[in-house]
């Protein structure tokens, strides 16, 4: 069984390989690497990935600047004595700023140098409180809080390790906003896609006959599917608006919402909007799919039933169905994968409010919103995970095949 | 083995789809339901000489002519600098992400940037916009002569980072001709109690054709962190600032359904004659006149007990900004003359203090000389000013809003809100 590469397939395949490293292995390797670390762009002790200590260095001697500056009004209301010593103290900043002023950003420090930097800054610190406390009854310019206020952001210019390994995971486990937007997205995916499926299946067969004007039925209904997820989402939202939409209005009119502004604003509401939206929109893709599956069977097969007698029903599950499975299984593979990762539809339609939000949207937010990184890839990778189980569950236990062998 | 192959090539490929889109920090590709981008409009009018050093200036679209206009008097006002205004969506949050997302990659695509009040603190945590104190220590300019909540909203951590570009602030609107002279100068004066003002709301209720006394921003959103910030003096008193909310939430002078009043409630209540007191933003005096049945005539305004809660947008300078000398020049322009420019054209209010008492503005701006609205002008406090200020007012608002409508006890309340607030 075993083959041999032959030199020429090598030349093809060594192409292959470095596309799939680059395109498919490095984004999951590099979010695998982000979900790691306590990675948020938005804090300047996160904003990168630190395994060993680093050091703000233009932050640090900005404060040095401030410090002096904000000493610079207060010190001509204090006594001689007091001066002499806050100007010996303004002499050390300034050379700890002039040490550090040329390094533009954050980098690497041993952990003797930071330590040193740390005690030098708090025995400053300590000479100037002492100062500012002997003159309590001063009312300075500036004041020891606002000082103090750049002494703890000094503080934060020494950056740990925020290498987290495996911790971000178990937050996943008590985080009850992913459980809720991965019911979400189970239950969106799993009525839109059996709807899709029912449907579908009704289309391919009536444009399966061959009937007069049959081409021109089957291009108008792969319109829906034409149109852009992000347009039609628009479109359907018109559609839902609690003060002018029409669906919504047909919807109370006969009873099915309370009143209009409930469609897109009740949480029921607002998943039913997404998903016949997504139904409308997706049934004739997959009607396209099982199509292509219909076509493939022999028509001799009906004529033999009809000849033995079969009616409608029974030829229906007995040939046509078994002989779709193929077609059937992996059009619902691709579709389930499609609607479990939905994120356009539902971000135009209502953000993710009411209960809607979904796997994706919740990465985004945390990606992009909060900055997130590090949490947000593992929400990424963990639905990556589901993908791949739903992807092995569709080929494994239900026989769908993607690739057929010889 | 073809079928392994296979298998694990489909794998791969669902993996790739699934976190190519999202792998970040790498400029994240807006999705395709994003606003669409920010499409730039050079706004010289005339051929500059070549030597000018372009400034793009980050601003969200003004439906009013004015900040066109200062950016053509800038432009005209000197040599060295030509100034873009690169259109930003008006969906704000989508334009905080696209501004977080091209500063996190350490651009300069942005020289000066227009924040909403709220992320100034976010901004300056992160280390995106400079600090500016000595810009203006340089300059002579000073803290106090600017709006005192917009400067306080762009202090972080004893910096000051931002200068007003047009400042929003809570009032309260009433009705003159149904309350009395007496109570009306007090109002107006600033010098009563939450408790006055619901003693009163329920005294004039009913009257004048009015079916409520009182309508306000309860409902569970930004609105509401507004209003508490206001109850509370600014966070200085959370317990006092909740108890008298709850007061007025229950008292029969509200709206059964306060809870669930946003300003559009609010206005429409208002200008539509329902109601005798509505804590709104300036925007509601202009609405009286174009949409009300009511007249600016039966109308007055007054300071808020506590202080004002300000909103409205700020200028700063992009820390990566080659073009921090002339992204100053250009700010300090806007924030000081260009005021003038901004109030007059575009009926804003003026962020810088000496436009108040100047004639045009006055002139272009009937409320500014109202006593109430000076009072309330004079006393603007802000939001708490926060690295992670969108968490924050998620757990301030999800609080008040579940001990308003009794389903949290006070002291859980306090307790939650006094958390976010050390956050």
């Amino acid at each position: 069984m075993r083959k041999t590469i032959t030199a020429k397939q090598a030349a093809f395949l060594l192409p292959l390989f470095l596309l799939l490293a680059v395109f498919a292995l490095y984004p999951i390797i590099s979010s695998a690497i982000y979900s790691l670390f306590d990675y948020r762009t938005n804090d300047q002790q996160v904003a990168g990935l630190y395994t060993t200590g680093n050091f703000n260095a233009p932050l640090f001697s900005e404060d040095c600047g401030y410090i002096n500056w904000f000493l610079e009004d207060d010190i001509t209301l204090l006594s001689e004595a007091d001066q002499t010593e806050l100007r010996a103290a303004m002499e050390q900043v300034d050379a700890l700023a002039k040490q550090y002023v040329t390094i533009g950003e954050v980098t690497k420090i041993s952990a003797a140098e930071a330590k040193q930097i740390t005690s030098q800054v708090a025995e400053i610190q300590a000479t100037i409180q002492s100062v500012y406390e002997r003159n309590d009854g001063v009312t300075f310019y500036n004041g020891w809080d606002k000082l103090n206020t750049i002494f703890r952001e000094m503080d934060s210019c020494m950056i740990n390790s925020n290498f987290t390994g495996l911790a971000a995971y178990g937050k996943l486990l008590s985080d009850t906003r992913f459980f809720h937007s991965l019911r979400s997205t189970a239950i969106f995916t799993v009525i839109s896609v059996t709807f899709e499926l029912i449907f579908g299946m009704a289309l391919a067969l009536i444009m399966n006959k061959a009937i007069k004007g049959i081409g021109g039925v089957r291009t108008t209904a792969l319109i829906p599917w034409a149109i852009p997820t992000a347009v039609s989402a628009l479109m359907w939202s018109y559609m839902y608006d609690g003060s002018s939409g029409i669906i919504a209005k047909i919807f109370t009119d006969i009873g099915l919402i309370a009143s209009p502004e409930l469609m897109l604003l009740s949480a029921g509401g607002a998943m039913t909007a997404a998903i016949l939206a997504d139904v409308w929109k997706t049934t004739p893709y997959m009607a396209l799919l099982l199509l292509a599956g219909l076509q493939i069977i022999d028509k001799v097969l009906y004529e033999s039933a009809k000849i033995d007698g079969a009616g409608p029903a029974k030829t229906f599950f007995k040939i046509t169905l078994p002989l779709l499975k193929p077609s059937l299984l992996v059009a619902l593979l691709f579709r389930t994968l499609d609607a479990f990762r939905v994120y356009d539809l539902i971000a135009v339609l209502t953000g993710g409010a009411q209960g809607t939000e979904t796997l994706s949207i919740y990465a985004y937010k945390l990606m992009i919103a909060q900055n997130n990184y590090g949490y947000g890839s593992v929400v990424v990778l963990t639905m990556a995970l589901c993908v791949g189980v739903i992807a092995f569950l569709f080929v494994k236990v239900l026989g769908a095949e993607i690739v057929k062998d010889d | 083995m073809k079928k392994i192959l296979g298998i694990s090539l489909m794998l791969m490929m669902v993996f790739a789809l699934l976190t190519g889109c999202a792998t970040a920090p790498a400029p994240a590709a807006p999705a395709a339901t994003e606003a669409p981008a920010a499409t730039e409009a050079p706004t010289a009018t005339e051929q500059m000489p070549a030597e000018r050093t372009v400034i793009k200036f980050a601003a969200q679209a003004d439906s009013t002519p004015a900040t066109q206009a200062v950016v053509d008097a800038y432009n005209a006002s000197q040599e060295l600098y030509t100034v873009e205004w690169i259109d930003m969506t008006n969906d704000s949050g989508a334009m905080r992400e696209q501004i977080l997302t091209s500063m996190q990659a350490g651009s300069s695509d942005y020289d000066v940037l227009s924040m909403d009040v709220v992320w100034a603190g976010e901004f300056a945590a992160a280390g995106y916009i400079a600090p500016i104190d000595q810009l203006m220590q340089a300059d002579g300019l000073k803290i106090s002569q600017f709006n005192a909540g917009s400067m306080t909203a762009g202090n972080y951590s004893a910096k000051q980072y931002t200068l007003p570009f047009f400042p929003d602030l809570g009032l309260l609107y009433f009705r003159k001709d149904i309350v009395s002279t007496e109570d009306a100068a007090k109002l107006v004066s600033g010098d009563y109690t939450y408790a006055d003002l619901q003693a009163m709301a329920e005294k004039y209720m009913g009257q004048g054709g009015t079916t409520d006394g009182i309508v306000f921003q309860a409902k569970l959103y930004e609105g509401l962190v507004c209003n508490l910030t206001e109850y509370t003096a600014g966070w200085t008193d959370v317990e006092g600032g909740l108890v008298a909310l709850k007061a007025m939430v229950d008292s029969p002078a509200s709206p059964v359904d306060i809870l669930n009043y946003s300003e559009g409630e609010t206005h429409n209540s208002f200008i539509k004659g329902a109601s005798v007191f509505a804590r709104n933003w300036p925007y509601q005096w202009g609405m009286i006149a174009s949409d009300g049945t009511i007249s600016q005539d039966v109308v007055d305004v007054a300071p808020l007990p506590g202080g004002s809660t300000v909103g409205g947008w700020l200028l700063g300078i992009n820390k990566n900004s080659v073009n921090q000398e002339g992204a100053w020049d250009f700010m300090k322009f806007v924030a000081t003359q260009g005021q003038k420019i901004m109030s007059v054209q575009g009926g804003y209010l003026p962020g810088y203090n000496e436009m108040l008492t100047d004639a045009d503005v006055i002139a272009a701006n009937a409320m500014l000389s109202m006593p109430g609205f000076q009072n309330a002008l004079a006393s603007t406090i802000s939001r708490p000013v926060s690295a992670h200020y969108s968490e924050t007012s998620d757990a301030i608002m999800n609080a008040a809003h579940a001990y308003l409508s009794g389903e949290m006890e006070l002291t859980a309340a306090v307790d939650a809100i006094t958390a976010a607030l050390a956050n």
